[in-house]
Formats: structure tokens, C-alpha cells, sequence
């Protein structure tokens, strides 16, 4: 290379390395949030929601237009996404250092992340259990943001995933709740020989496989060794739990499910209206789901939407009580001007007249309050769907929330590869153990 | 009337001899004051190319070689690492080979058929067919590529989808499947989407270029007893090369830049079978939180990209069509 090459190539080099900056950020926890201090009435809250879309999409705005009855100085910007869409706008404002006054997260190493950067405010002195706030929720629900005896977020809601199911259809064919895995996979040829779609199922985000993925490690994978394996400081993936776990996601897709090796191309909104229009048996899905499917336009409400806790095979070595779920919450963020006004605001949003309005139709949110959830303003799957999330040993949290990203999308992709067919559980398990490897 | 092949001259000015000796120093300086005073006129836009293109670029090899972590705002100077990694990724060499899949499908069809279609339209009689089948054929490049992709989706939806409808319907129901959701099949739906969508503005200026071609050239032949083929091959094919030209190079440009129609109809799966380089890149950033390694991916993107145009403007100097 010639010298003048050379000398290009290095002054551009350092160019574009003085022009995007090599910093330290540092990455600290942050300082407790001064709640002593009085907020001031005035100025713009940012929120960031997950609320887009219908039916949820009214609810922030109707807490807005609510708060600022109280306090007209106090204006807001709403930025609501899906469920899908709020990933990369979340990432975006992260990594433009614009993240909103209260956003939303997920427990586990989504909101980790936001904790371990300092985008989070330790809100310990105003919502850990035994404080004013924190006793109006149960302590499970701030335990899933609570790191090194610090609690992070507020939790909003509580989710769990149950398969719902048509009472009409499995009454006329004097079919129960199944038990046990072996029981579910009975269940499906009847269902298959009397005409129906035994589980509707779509993977066309691949997301739902990894739900049914996740509730399996926990029944066949001892508790202590998947909470290692969620970690790949700790991770082994050794266990013969989880290819026990694929063999039997692999067989329920291809015995129950109409689509079979074709999941992959169906949306998870298409198997939500095959249940809810009385054409599939069952469907796998979160609790904040069950007044969508079952709305008062569609033939399941007639019908009734049962539930059940995807049944564990009858030898499952690992916690057959847990259930995957977690509540999902609203972070305040350290580096707001706003803080005492964002957390003011999240006590409004967490009064027990908006924790019940949340968790009635057709939002259908059950809230993380204490006695939100009641039969007075709840859909009877909600409460039930609740009732068994208290009552689980263990709350799981979702497989693309609970590990490293590197390490969900190599489950994500095995989870598709196991439906095409086209990767064995072995070759799934050992590229997650790849992926993990290389996430250390 | 001449077809060269080379790039006519720029004629040399009688009044400026080439080896005319030094001029005045005063004319010198006046030529001088002068250049500088037209630089000012493109300065604006220089600018702003340096601000909203170059800049951004220089950024991004910068962030290539960082480890970045959005969360803390912390970067870490990795040199190469990013890059090692890019070719020890079987997923990058995967979406680069979708991607020069779909160039030269798109070659293939959006650029030799569509001239082939707009040959065939050119060569009817009625001026109004003429007129109907170009907007037909315009009609799809007006949709956006989002709707279109959520069209096709719902095209290739493997039980309500109108394509397995229609295979069934004409007793070709054993090779119906979830087109979008088999790993062998992903890719090729997405690219059959894509050139039915541009399909037609190819076919429109290749109209326009056809039309260019003096009517003369073809009424001698036919006097000759030139058939069509002859016709096309002899006459509108050499005629229309600068066109084909920039269509080769707006269309494999293209489609190294896709990511819409991914995004919307595949999101890159499954098991990663339909990623390019665009969503390889968007994923390893937005979802991965690696977006040191996605500046790596956009930098060999845009050396691609670049590679692939200043070759093609090389050769198409040489393709220059005068008459």
C-alpha cells in the first residue's frame, strides 16, 4: 500500500471514530427517586405504552385527560405502540437518549437492561413492600422488578398464559380439561375426528412457539438448572429436559395443531379468531387476551372460553406447578426532569378506581392492585386465570424476556426449525448452546 | 445517423489550443477568481451532502468498530472484531446469497423481461391498447411496498390464501404449503412479490426508450424482410442498451437495499431462511442490541452497493447509444 494510502486510510479511520464518539456511559444503577420532594403540577409527561391499537389504546389517554382534570397544567405526549412495534421504538429511544418520562418493560432481562444502565429510577423508598404504594400490590408483582433489594418499576398488570378452550365443543364431546400431557394429546383426536382444529396456532412472529417452549422447560427442566441456563455467565444446556420438552412441542404441532408444519406462515391473530369463532378447539394464550377472543361479538362468548394451564406430562422432572407469566410495568426514567411527577402520575394510574377500569372489559388487563380483579368488573376466565397465577409456585417469565437477546433469537429460530421440520431438537439445543457461548 | 460505441468527445474549443503555450497572467488570475466564484453557487448543496451522506457514513465505520450498549451509553473500541465476526456468520453469508438471489431474478425479469413485455406493447398497432396495457401493467409500482407485502401475505397464506385455493382448484392441491412459512420456499415468495410489483415501471421506461428509436430504422427493415425477432434483437436490444444499463443498476442497487417486503411478509425467518442484508442488519441492532455489529453489516452493505455501481457506470460508459 502506498504511503498515501496508508495515511488516508488512518486519518479516515480516526475520523469515523472521532465522529461516533468511544465513550464510557458508565452504568450504575440510579439514585433512589426523591419522592419527598412535592411534584409540580405543570409542564409535559411522556409516556411510552404498549397500548396501541384496539381495544387498549383509549386507556392511557382516558388516565391523561383524567390527571389533567386534577391538575390542568399538566399536559402529555402519548407515544402508544403494540406489542410488536414497541421492542424497536424502545431501542430507538434508548439508543438516541430520548427515552420518554415513564416507558414500558417487560420483567426479566429487558428490564434489567434499563436498570443496569441507570435508565431506571429506584423508586425502593416509595414502592417496596411495607411502603404506602408498594402495599397495594401484591409482592410477587414488585418482585418481578426488584434487583439486589431494589425495586425498579411499577408493576401494572398481571399475565399468565392458559390454553383457552370452547366449553360448548368440548361439552358436546364430553371431553375435561386434560391433566396431563398424554390426556391433551387424547383430547386432540377427538377433536380432529369430530371436525375441529384441535389447537389453533400461528407462528408467523415466532413468539407464540417459544411460549409453549418455555411452559415445557419449566415442567422438565429442574427450576434451579433453567435459572442457571437463562444466564450464559452459568449456562450449561445439558439437561434432557428440554429435548423432552421439543420432542413434545413437536408432537402437539403436528397431532393438534391444523396448520402443523404450515405454522410458521399463519399469524397468531388467525388461531385467535379460529377459537374465537367456535371453528378450533383450544388456543394457547395470555390472560390479556381472553376478552379479545372472547368479545361480545364473537361466537365464543356463547360458547364460553374455558381455561386450563397447559397440562405437564405425567413424568416431568421439573416444577409442574410453575406458569409462565409475568406482570409487565411502567420504569420511570432516572434522567427525567419529571420524575416526582411521572411517579405521582403512576399512582394515579394505580388508584383502585383505575386498577378496576383496567381490569375490566375490554381492556381486560388484570391489574397488579391488590382486589382490582373482583367479579364485579372481571370476566370470569380473567379471575380465574389469576387466581391460578397466585396460586403457582413459580411465575416463569417469558423465553424472549428472560435471557439474553442473542441467546431468545436462537431459541426463536430453533422454535420455527422445530415446526418446519427442518432441525432436530438436538441441533436446536446445540445452537442455543452456541448462542449462549458466544453471548458470555 | 451513427450507433457508437464509445462516449462521444466533448469537442475541444477552436479558440483554446491545446498546446497553446502559458497564458497572460492576468486572464489567469481573472479564470481563477472566477472558478472560486461559481464554487459558492455549490457549496449549498456540497453541504448538505456532507452533512445528511457523507457524515452519517463516516459515522457508521466508526461505530463499526465499537461494542456499543445503548443502554449505558457505553462504547468500547473493538477494531476488527465486528468485521471477524460479520465472516465467521453463517446468517450474513446466508442473507448476502438471498440478496444476490434476488438481484438476479430481478435481472432476469426486470430488466430482460420487461423489455420483453415493453416490446411487445410497442409493437401493437391501436395507440389505445398501447395506452391500457402500460397503466396495467403501472398499476402494482403505484402500491406501496408495505401493502403490497401484506397483500401477498395474505396471498400466500397457507389456508385461506387465494394461491392454495387456486393450485387446488386446478388439481395441483400436492404441492400446496405455507409459502412463507417453509424455509425452501420463503425467499423465492418474497421475491415473486417483489417483481410483480415492479414489473411494470421496468416495462414503462423501457417503453419510453423504445419509443425513442426512430420509426425509419424499423420501416427498413421490414421493407428488408426483417421479421419481428430479427427486429427486436437487431434493432430495439443494441438501441435501448443505455437503458438496460441503468435499469441493471437501479435494479441490483435494489436489491441489495431490500427490507420492506421482508420485514412485512417474513420478518427474515423462517429459522432466519429469507434474512438479507437489511433485516440482518436491523435484527442484529434492534432486537440482538449488537449495533456495532449491524454498522459492520451496513458498512459492507454500502462497499457492495458501491463496488456494484461504479462497475456498472464503467461498463455502461462504453454502452452509450447516439444517433
Amino acid at each position: 500500500m502506498r504511503k498515501s494510502t496508508q495515511l488516508m486510510t488512518a486519518i479516515l479511520a480516526g475520523a469515523a471514530l472521532a465522529l461516533a464518539g468511544c465513550a464510557d456511559g458508565g452504568s450504575q444503577t440510579a439514585a433512589p427517586l426523591d419522592l419527598a420532594k412535592a411534584p409540580e403540577y405543570s409542564g409535559t409527561l411522556s409516556i411510552l405504552t404498549k397500548f396501541g391499537g384496539d381495544p387498549l389504546e383509549p386507556y392511557f389517554e382516558d388516565l391523561a385527560a383524567g390527571y389533567k382534570k386534577l391538575h390542568p397544567d399538566v399536559s402529555f405526549e402519548l407515544i402508544q405502540e403494540t406489542d410488536q412495534s414497541i421492542k424497536d421504538k424502545t431501542k430507538t429511544l434508548t439508543a438516541s437518549q430520548a427515552l420518554p418520562d415513564i416507558y414500558f418493560t417487560w420483567a426479566g432481562n429487558w428490564a434489567n437492561n434499563f436498570i443496569d444502565g441507570g435508565l431506571a429510577a429506584d423508586l425502593t423508598p416509595a414502592i417496596a413492600p411495607g411502603t404506602e404504594w408498594g402495599n397495594n400490590f401484591g409482592e410477587s408483582a414488585l418482585k418481578a422488578f426488584e434487583k439486589d433489594g431494589k425495586y425498579f418499576a411499577v408493576p401494572l398488570y398481571n399475565n399468565g398464559k392458559f390454553m383457552g378452550y370452547n366449553q360448548r365443543i368440548f361439552k358436546e364431546l364430553g371431553l375435561t380439561p386434560p391433566t396431563t400431557f398424554e390426556e391433551l394429546m387424547s383430547s386432540c383426536s377427538v377433536l380432529k375426528a369430530a371436525g375441529y382444529e384441535p389447537i389453533a396456532f400461528g407462528n408467523k412472529d415466532g413468539w407464540p412457539a417459544l411460549h409453549y417452549l418455555q411452559q415445557l422447560f419449566a415442567y422438565e427442566v429442574p427450576a434451579q438448572v433453567l435459572e442457571a441456563d437463562f444466564n450464559p455467565g452459568t449456562a450449561k444446556l445439558e439437561d434432557a429436559g428440554y429435548l423432552k420438552a421439543m420432542k413434545q412441542f413437536t408432537a402437539l404441532v403436528n397431532a393438534c395443531t391444523g396448520s402443523g408444519k404450515d405454522s410458521n406462515g399463519v399469524l397468531y391473530t388467525t388461531a385467535q379468531q379460529a377459537l374465537a369463532q367456535g371453528k378450533a378447539g383450544m388456543y394457547y394464550q395470555e390472560i390479556l387476551e381472553f376478552d379479545t377472543t372472547s368479545s361480545d361479538k364473537s361466537p365464543l362468548r356463547k360458547d364460553g372460553l374455558g381455561i386450563f394451564k397447559l397440562p405437564a406430562a405425567s413424568d416431568a422432572k421439573g416444577d409442574t406447578k410453575a406458569i409462565e407469566g409475568s406482570p409487565e410495568g411502567y420504569i420511570i426514567n432516572a434522567k427525567s426532569r419529571n420524575a416526582a411527577l411521572a411517579a405521582d402520575f403512576m399512582k394515579f394510574a394505580t388508584s383502585t378506581l383505575n386498577a378496576a377500569k383496567l381490569s375490566a372489559p375490554p381492556y381486560g388487563q388484570p391489574s397488579a392492585v391488590k382486589g382490582a380483579v373482583s367479579e364485579q368488573n372481571s370476566t370470569s376466565p380473567v379471575i380465574e386465570g389469576i387466581n391460578q397465577v397466585n396460586e403457582a409456585s413459580n411465575a416463569i417469565i417469558w423465553l424472549d424476556s428472560v435471557t439474553v437477546p442473542e441467546v431468545a433469537d436462537a431459541w426463536l429460530a430453533g422454535g420455527e426449525a422445530l415446526i418446519a421440520g427442518t432441525q432436530s431438537p438436538e441441533q436446536v439445543l446445540a445452537s442455543v448452546r452456541s448462542a449462549s457461548s458466544a453471548a458470555r | 445517423m451513427t450507433i457508437s460505441n464509445t462516449a462521444r468527445r466533448p469537442a475541444v474549443p477552436h479558440s483554446v489550443p491545446k498546446s497553446a503555450g502559458r497564458p497572460a497572467q492576468e486572464p489567469t488570475k481573472k479564470a481563477s477568481s472566477r472558478r472560486w466564484r461559481n464554487l459558492v453557487w455549490v457549496l449549498p448543496a456540497a453541504s448538505l451532502l456532507c452533512i445528511f451522506a457523507y457524515l452519517p457514513l463516516m459515522q457508521n465505520l466508526g461505530f463499526s468498530m465499537l461494542k456499543w450498549d445503548i443502554y449505558s451509553g457505553r462504547q468500547t473500541f473493538v477494531g476488527a472484531d465486528n468485521y471477524i465476526k460479520m465472516f465467521n456468520d453463517p446468517i450474513f453469508w446466508r442473507s448476502l446469497l438471498n440478496n444476490t438471489l434476488y438481484a438476479g431474478i430481478s435481472i432476469v425479469f426486470q430488466v430482460f423481461g420487461a423489455l420483453i413485455l415493453a416490446a411487445m406493447v410497442e409493437g401493437l398497432r391501436s395507440e389505445r391498447w398501447r395506452g391500457i396495457l402500460r397503466a396495467i401493467y403501472f398499476v402494482p409500482s403505484a402500491i406501496s411496498l408495505t401493502v403490497a407485502g401484506l397483500l401477498f401475505y395474505f396471498i400466500y397464506e397457507p389456508r385461506m390464501g387465494i394461491l392454495n385455493a387456486a393450485l387446488e382448484f386446478v388439481g395441483l392441491g400436492n404441492i400446496t404449503q405455507a409459502w412463507l412459512g417453509q424455509e425452501n420456499t420463503a425467499i423465492f415468495g418474497i421475491v415473486a412479490m417483489s417483481q410483480w410489483q415492479g414489473f411494470g415501471y421496468c416495462t414503462l421506461l423501457f417503453a419510453v426508450a423504445l419509443q425513442r428509436i426512430p420509426s425509419e430504422l424499423y420501416e427498413a427493415a421490414s421493407i428488408d424482410g426483417v421479421g419481428p425477432f430479427r427486429r427486436f434483437f437487431s434493432i430495439s436490444l443494441p438501441l435501448v442498451r443505455e437503458m438496460s444499463s441503468l435499469m441493471m443498476i437501479v435494479t441490483v442497487s435494489g436489491a441489495f437495499q431490500v427490507f420492506n417486503e421482508v420485514m412485512v411478509m417474513t420478518t427474515g425467518g423462517p429459522n432466519n431462511s429469507s434474512q438479507v442484508l437489511g433485516t440482518w442488519l436491523y435484527r442484529s441492532g434492534f432486537v440482538r442490541n449488537d449495533f456495532g455489529y449491524a454498522a459492520a453489516i451496513a458498512t459492507a452493505v454500502f462497499i457492495i452497493t458501491l463496488v456494484l455501481a461504479v462497475l456498472q457506470l464503467r461498463l455502461s460508459k462504453h454502452r452509450r447509444v447516439q444517433w
